[in-house]
């Protein structure tokens, strides 16, 4: 169950129009290692978790990945305000504009529309959690690659706070991790799926 | 920044203070002095929800009683620069 508040999670407030820089940040949108991905991924995977602090993380990081998702979204948005149709063609967002106008559209930075693939779901906690580990690192990189093009604070802040959230949902699931193989029989940590073999737990 | 954007970002950093704190007592459940701050960052919420939602209209749909003043912009995302 889900409550909408009327909110971002961080400001945006974009003053100049920027259809280049809404071109490559989209990917964070749409693309494989974007919010959308990452909030689906979690959201998804916390159905098999076998611990309540793992269920508990993967709900609440998945919903925060949510509140990105829609700053993301109004970056986008607030990058596209107001533009005239030299300036999109003269921005290369010529090809964006034929097929969405300035909507928001999950899709990535070259423009493959957003793809299920980017939401590993393997019914497993160890996968799932290195998966988890990966996927921040991954969209942590992607911010920086997106901080090399950004020369607007406007935009660069909220930038910033997004990828500092990857940092700390990093640290969330390593301890995940750790609360998970604390439980189980070291001796089998890979040779068992903790969601289906429950044999594989430590004797209370 | 508007006086409406000012209140709001009050708000957001304590509720921001509350996401994070979440997401430490998920792996931490027996924090207690990590659980005290967490009420003392809902209590300073409290009266800025009220402030802001008697001047400028609900932050979720279960706050709205009297007109359904939910639907009136601005929406999160319009803020202009």
């Amino acid at each position: 169950m889900f409550v909408y508040e009327k909110q971002l999670q961080y400001p945006v407030r974009i003053k100049n129009p920027n259809p280049a820089l809404a071109k490559i940040i989209i990917t964070q949108y749409g693309g494989p290692d974007g919010e959308l991905g990452a909030s689906l991924r979690y959201l998804s995977q916390r159905f098999s978790m076998p611990m309540p602090e793992l269920k508990a993380t993967l709900t609440d990081v998945g919903t925060e990945e949510l509140n990105h998702l829609e700053m993301i979204g109004a970056i986008v948005y607030q990058l596209t305000r107001n533009l005239s149709e030299e300036e999109i063609k003269k921005a290369g967002f010529d090809a964006y504009f034929v097929d969405h106008t300035t909507g928001i559209y999950p899709a990535s930075a070259s423009g493959v529309p957003f793809n299920a693939t980017a939401i590993a779901s393997k019914g497993d906690p160890i996968t799932d959690l290195h998966e988890n580990l990966a996927a921040e690192q991954k969209a942590r990189s992607t911010y920086d690659n997106i901080l090399r093009f950004c020369d607007d604070p406007d935009v660069i802040d909220p930038i910033r706070f997004l990828r500092a959230r990857e940092v700390v949902h990093y640290q969330r699931f390593g301890e995940n991790l750790r609360l998970l193989t604390d439980r189980l029989d070291s001796k089998n940590y890979y040779a068992f799926n903790p969601s289906f073999d429950t044999q594989c737990f430590k004797k209370k | 920044m508007t006086e409406r954007e000012m209140l709001l970002k009050k708000i957001g950093t304590c509720k921001f203070a509350v996401t994070d704190i979440d997401l430490f007592l998920d792996t931490h459940p027996g924090d207690k002095a990590t659980l005290q701050k967490r009420a003392e960052y809902l209590e300073q919420l409290k009266p800025l929800v009220k402030e802001y939602e008697e001047k400028y209209g609900p932050l979720t749909k279960a706050d709205d009683v009297n007109t359904w003043s939910w639907v009136k912009d601005p929406w999160p995302w319009d803020t202009e620069g």
